[in-house]
């Protein structure tokens, strides 16, 4: 019997470091603390630890000391988690453990993970092997190189066994001193409150009515307990209260002489144009005051979708940070309304060069370790809790190794009425409901998730902010939530996220001005936590849900159906008053009203200066052949293949354009489409766009292309444009000037432009942000060494899709189909993928230059409802979008997607020279093929809209290009395929 | 007759929605049970005419795939189980359904004319390729097999989405014995093959097989024929809009179900619930 386990990490060791060893075998342990005796468990061991057919099992003794280990190896490498982190290996195995033993409800299963390497290179250093194979800040490893070996000396692991937790009483904290004890106090207790937000607390706790309040409370009268400090600063976090998009800002632009004040830019340029949006349209259902966006999708069924960043976590630890990432935005789905069902997920990441050769910042991954790590947690998350993923990107630039960005979407569905006729998408709780927590316990970790997330990252950042998520565990939660749902049930319903209790019941509780929690109910992983890290931690899988009291038993007997924890921890009122017991004592009592809007708006700087970059000239003669098979090796453009194939993306049996499309399905599809009711065409797409290099020279102008590619995606398969919605997900680097960040008004001056070019796009394109989120910290270091991420706008966008059936993809199908372009060329190629590679390769002097435009939005979506409405009709099963890599790569990926060839001429196409026509990545075009008996009818609908013949397919497998009767590129389709699916797959080959 | 189709969830499956409906697409009445319905007698096996375990991660596959929830079957429902499959009621089991059915020993189960002994004779471990992939397959039914799922159908194509699918036995006699009962219900084979001269005992190379199984076997059923679990998706293939490549071919009503977009999975369901009904 092959062992995979060893042998993955004998390919990957030679992927990624080129070192080659001979034999990895692999050891999975279980160290057991239980009643039940040894021999009572060895009788049981092939029952439950080792596969009797595959597998050596063995209790008591080392198996590297028996039979099914003779020769001996020259390193064995054994890593279990550190004592308090997640450990699901161990939970199962505990799980299974009291399926055969059933009395021993004690017993607690810890797991680990022994190499065992055959044939390693003398040079190869035993401790940087173990620093490849675990992570120190949640893992430990023993290690034995060859002289142990040799002694057959090898460590033996110890339970993991977490050190007493010291339960600390609610305390008060003085806030009568100076602002630099102020600042202290803060900076000291990782609370990231600014000195004007220290004030304001100051400043309630002076307020008499308040001290009067507090002292009949019997909580101390002049100054906030532990409690409630930690429960503000969670709550006042920029992660919670989006303090910057909420800010006053002062904006001067040096181009045009403007001079300006936004007062918050989330509710200028997203909400109002959203607001106005809804006044024409009847399928608006709810708009960003849920955990997600609701439309209604036909009369039966309405649909949501959120996105979320996972970003510094899954710096920390890529694994634990990217699971709790999509399973987390997963529980805002299910916290959404009543509850939805989540069906879909969306993964989109920016990472570092996965080749990358200089030299890493301390703390810092390298990015390939990043990449794994990243996929490894998603794929877990997503593929564990049966949800496909349909769509998404991976992004590389050398930034991204200061901060990788992981945006993790997910789409839900629910009915549009409950059984008892209630609309599902709105809550309904009243005073006297009793609010669960239910799912998960609360643990030590995830302690200042939300704060933390609002910092920036140092060498000191806390291994507490990591977390690993426990996709079964919150399986078995969504499972009985939406039992619970069905069976009217829920009155309120909401994800513990950021903020943990402090968050979900606060926010719930604006809903009936008041709520009374006892955190001494709460059940916890490990006793001896304090009040306020209760109230705070970040647990994963866990909801908080609200019933009515006279259906308490019946949740509660649904709840051990499912063997879900569920446990009563407050009651709504309508106090005014959030108001925190530990068991009789009151330990926080805030007023709602201060909870929620006490927090200072911030005060802002802007000022633009457009960035000065040196300007991309291409040489006046090229070999464009060459350069193509270049530029589709690009990471940026190469094919994700391997990484996206091990996401499930049609679990559910619904997905009717998946991410591969095409002869060999492996070329890209432009979005997902679903068709969620079994049975039913009716469908659903999803798409996005991102373009982040585009803010090196104008961060407008990358929000409006990545608008634009979200749309055009979704135009690709057949979208509805009538009937779209969208999501905004800003990654910034910090942008508030301060001694760290000099630079702080010129970022925010380029949020300031993407918002308004948000806004301006959004409104042409009828296209409603229903949801969004940001995150403002994305740096690395100070001073010199300092890193920050280039400005970056995910827009994501679900919409409708009447029939399935009349979709398009992205593959040429058939020789003798017409090929299109529709759109026109500029000459813009400022920030394009060739400027950039031929830039770094020192071909061309900079990347600057003409970035792409969207002049007149409304006619591009002329243009775009007359293809889709081409596509749905039938006459077009041909269309993909043009874009990174312009039109030749888009060309390139039509061919492989059919393997089969084109005939082309870009003569025509547009104003742009060779070079523009070719590479440059003008916005609102599309390339697309249509059977001869369909052109008519087609050209008949795209009257008036920009439609170039280019020419037609060929069965040659060969993709030529021409400028009229110059020969721009000629390649072999086979070719094609090979470079552009050989350069990202990372996987060190099959045997 | 509306045959009565319990599909089990809970613990991590996670098809049991389309398991569901396909079955309700073939004219059976299907319900989702969680596993501890059974277990707890709240719900009664005996009161179904087909069990389907569908795919999923139970347990996070944790401990090896199936192994958990095919412990609490056999330790918890073994007496339901025996009755079912003596009373001649077809079992499926999908990807983690199959894996499960494998770890309880109900596949490939006793020799003929025996009851079900519990004891696992095969496994399902890792892929060679050390990753869990989604993968669209070519299947190749044995034509002569007892398996009651299959009758009539010769070749299909279906997605693959597991990490662990990879069959084995210990020793070549055991799958022997198998081949000679055509137990080795279904197979990858190579789609440039002929239709009906696919299935080869040499194995296939990455991808055509996707996970180095012994044989080629996707699929193996008891020696009933009743019994019957594979690792691929035939519930993923119900309509041919899920087909990865339904835009390059006209729409066109050749065959029964959905408006002519009737996808060739569907008749794996039809064969189980005909069967119960002619059976009645």
């Amino acid at each position: 019997m092959r062992d995979v386990r060893g042998d993955v990490v004998r390919r990957q060791l030679n992927a990624d470091h080129a070192v080659s060893v001979t034999q990895v075998r692999s050891i999975c342990g279980y160290l057991i603390n239980a009643e039940a005796s040894s021999e009572d468990i060895t009788a049981r061991v092939d029952d439950l630890f080792a596969d009797p057919i595959i597998e050596h099992g063995a209790t008591n003794t080392m198996l590297l000391t028996s039979d099914a280990f003779p020769e001996t190896p020259d390193a064995v490498i054994t890593v279990g988690f550190k004592p308090g982190v997640t450990d699901n290996p161990g939970k199962a195995a505990t799980d299974g453990y009291l399926t055969l033993f059933p009395t021993d409800v004690g017993a607690t299963i810890a797991t680990y993970l022994t190499y065992v390497f055959y044939g390693l290179p003398a040079d190869c250093d035993v401790n940087w092997l173990a620093g490849t194979l675990h992570n120190t800040l949640i893992e430990r490893a023993l290690v034995a190189g060859p002289e142990e070996c040799q002694t057959r000396s090898w460590p033996e692991i110890q339970f993991p066994t977490p050190p007493e937790q010291v339960f600390i009483e609610p305390q008060s904290i003085d806030l009568e001193c100076d602002d630099a004890t102020l600042e202290a106090i803060s900076n000291d207790g990782l609370l990231a409150l600014n000195l004007n937000e220290m004030h304001a607390i100051q400043a309630h706790y002076r307020d008499a009515g308040v001290r009067a309040q507090r002292t009949s409370m019997n909580i101390s009268p002049n100054a906030p307990t532990d409690v409630e400090l930690e429960c503000l600063a969670q709550t006042w976090s920029e992660h919670c209260k989006h303090k910057i998009f909420a800010s006053k800002i002062h904006h001067v632009d040096h181009e045009t002489g403007e001079d300006t004040i936004v007062d918050s830019l989330f509710k200028t340029h997203i909400m109002q144009p959203t607001h106005d949006m809804q006044e024409e349209v009847d399928w608006l259902l709810s708009v960003f005051h849920d955990n997600s966006g609701v439309i209604a999708w036909d009369d039966s069924w309405s649909v949501c979708m959120k996105a979320e960043t996972h970003n510094s976590p899954s710096a920390l630890d890529p694994y634990g940070g990217a699971m709790t990432g999509i399973v987390g935005v997963n529980r805002d789905i299910l916290g959404t309304g009543l509850g939805a069902r989540p069906i879909a997920n969306t993964d989109v990441f920016c990472f570092g060069p996965p080749d990358w050769e200089g030299t890493l910042p301390e703390n810092l991954f390298h990015p390939s370790r990043v990449l794994r790590g990243v996929h490894a947690g998603v794929r877990v998350g997503g593929n564990e809790s049966g949800i496909p993923t349909v769509n998404g990107a991976i992004v590389f630039d050398d930034r991204y190794i200061g901060k990788p960005l992981v945006y993790c979407g997910t789409v839900g569905i629910m009915p549009r009425h409950l059984p008892d006729g209630r609309p599902s998408h709105i809550k309904t709780p009243v005073a006297g409901d009793i609010v669960y927590m239910v799912g998960g316990r609360v643990g030590y970790d995830g302690i200042h998730g939300a704060t933390f997330s609002s910092l920036e990252l140092t060498e000191e950042s806390p291994s507490s902010a990591v977390q690993i998520g426990d996709p079964i565990t919150q399986k078995k939660m969504i499972d009985m939530v939406l039992e619970a749902r069905d069976a009217n049930l829920i009155t309120c319903i909401t994800d513990n996220g950021a903020g943990g209790l402090s968050s979900s019941i606060g926010e719930m509780a604006e809903y009936t001005n008041g709520c009374e929690i006892d955190l001494a109910k709460v059940p916890l992983k490990q006793a001896g936590l304090s009040p306020w890290e209760i109230l705070v931690s970040e647990s994963q899988e866990r909801m908080t849900i609200a019933v009515r009291p006279g259906d308490q038993a019946a949740f509660e007997a649904l709840a051990d159906l499912h063997e879900v924890e569920a446990t009563a921890v407050a009651t709504f009122t309508s106090t005014g008053m959030f108001h925190v017991r530990y068991n009789e004592a009151t330990v926080a009592y805030l007023p709602i009203e201060f909870l929620h809007d006490g927090v200072p708006q911030l005060e802002l700087e802007s000022e633009w200066n457009p960035p000065v970059q040196e300007s991309f000239v291409p040489p006046a003669d090229a070999d464009h052949s060459s350069l193509l098979e270049a530029m589709l090796q690009r990471p940026n453009i190469a094919s994700k293949e391997t990484w996206v194939r091990q996401y499930d993306h049609e679990v559910i049996a619904q997905t009717a354009i998946k991410p591969f499309v095409g002869v060999e399905r492996d070329g890209p599809g432009d979005a997902g489409v679903i068709a969620p009711i079994h049975g039913d065409p009716h469908g659903l797409v999803i798409s996005c766009g991102i373009a982040p290099r585009y803010s090196d020279l104008d961060a407008g102008a990358m929000a409006a292309a990545s608008i634009d590619e979200a749309v055009r995606n979704a135009v690709c398969v057949g979208l509805d444009v009538d009937k779209m919605a969208g999501l905004d997900n800003f990654c910034w680097p910090d942008p508030i000037e301060s001694v760290k960040t000099p630079d702080g008004r010129f970022k925010l001056a380029q949020l300031v432009r993407a918002n308004r070019e948000l806004e301006r796009v959004c409104r042409a394109y009828r296209l409603p942000c229903v949801s969004g989120k940001d995150s403002m910290k994305n740096d690395y270091g100070t001073g010199a060494d300092k890193i920050s991420i280039p400005p970056t706008l995910l827009f994501s966008l679900f919409g409708d899709h009447p029939d399935v059936r009349q979709s398009a993809t992205s593959d040429f199908k058939f020789s003798g189909d017409v090929i299109y372009l529709v759109g026109s060329s500029k000459q813009e190629l400022g920030a394009s993928e060739l400027a950039y590679m031929m830039t770094e390769s020192g071909s061309t002097a900079g990347i600057g230059g003409q970035v792409p435009q969207l002049p007149h939005p409304e006619r591009n979506l002329a243009t775009y409802r007359a293809l889709a409405s081409s596509i749905r009709a039938g006459w077009v099963r041909t269309a993909h979008d043009c874009s990174e890599g312009g039109l030749a790569v888009a060309l390139a990926e039509m061919c492989i997607g059919g393997r089969i060839g084109a005939f082309v001429d870009i003569d025509g196409t547009g104003e742009a020279n060779v070079w523009g026509r070719l590479w440059g990545e003008s916005l609102g075009r599309f390339v697309i093929a249509v059977p001869p008996q369909h052109e008519a009818a087609f050209l008949s609908a795209m009257k008036g809209h920009h439609t170039t013949v280019l020419g037609e397919v060929v069965d040659d497998a060969t993709l030529t290009i021409t400028d009229g009767d110059d020969v721009l590129v000629s390649m072999e389709v086979g070719n094609m395929a090979q470079v552009w699916k050989g350069r990202l797959d990372l996987t060190g080959g099959m045997v | 007759m509306k045959p009565k189709v319990a599909v089990l969830f809970g613990f991590g499956i996670n098809c049991d929605h389309e398991t569901k409906a396909v079955f309700e697409l073939v004219g059976a009445e299907a319900e989702r049970i969680h596993v501890n319905r059974f277990v707890s007698g709240d719900a009664s096996l005996e009161a179904f005419d087909i069990l389907a375990v569908p795919g999923g991660f139970s347990f996070g596959d944790h401990l090896g795939s199936g192994r958990l929830l095919g412990n609490r079957m056999r330790f918890s429902m073994r007496d339901a189980l025996m009755a079912f499959v003596n009373a001649g009621k077809p079992i499926i089991g999908i990807c983690n359904g199959f894996q499960v059915l494998v770890k309880t020993g109900l596949l490939p189960g006793p020799e003929q004319g025996s009851s079900p002994d519990f004891l696992q004779r095969g496994s399902l471990t890792l892929n060679d390729s050390g990753r869990y992939e989604d993968r669209w397959v070519t299947l190749e039914f044995d034509p002569e097999s007892p398996c009651i799922w299959t009758k009539g159908m010769s070749r299909i194509e279906c997605p693959v989405r597991h990490g662990e699918g990879k069959y084995v036995m210990p020793t070549a006699s055991d799958i022997d014995r198998l081949a000679l009962n055509h137990q080795l219900t279904v197979r990858y084979v190579d789609p440039t093959t002929s239709v009906g001269e696919g299935i080869t005992d040499e194995l296939l190379p990455y991808p055509l097989s996707p996970n180095g199984s012994m044989r080629n076997i996707a699929g193996i059923c008891d020696s009933t024929g009743l019994v019957f679990g594979l690792m691929p998706h035939p519930e993923a293939i119900y309509a041919r809009w899920l087909h990865p490549t339904h835009t390059r071919h006209e729409p066109g009503p050749d065959n029964p179900g959905l408006d002519g977009w009737e996808g060739e999975g569907l008749q794996l369901f039809r064969n189980a619930v005909e069967y119960v009904q002619q059976r009645s």
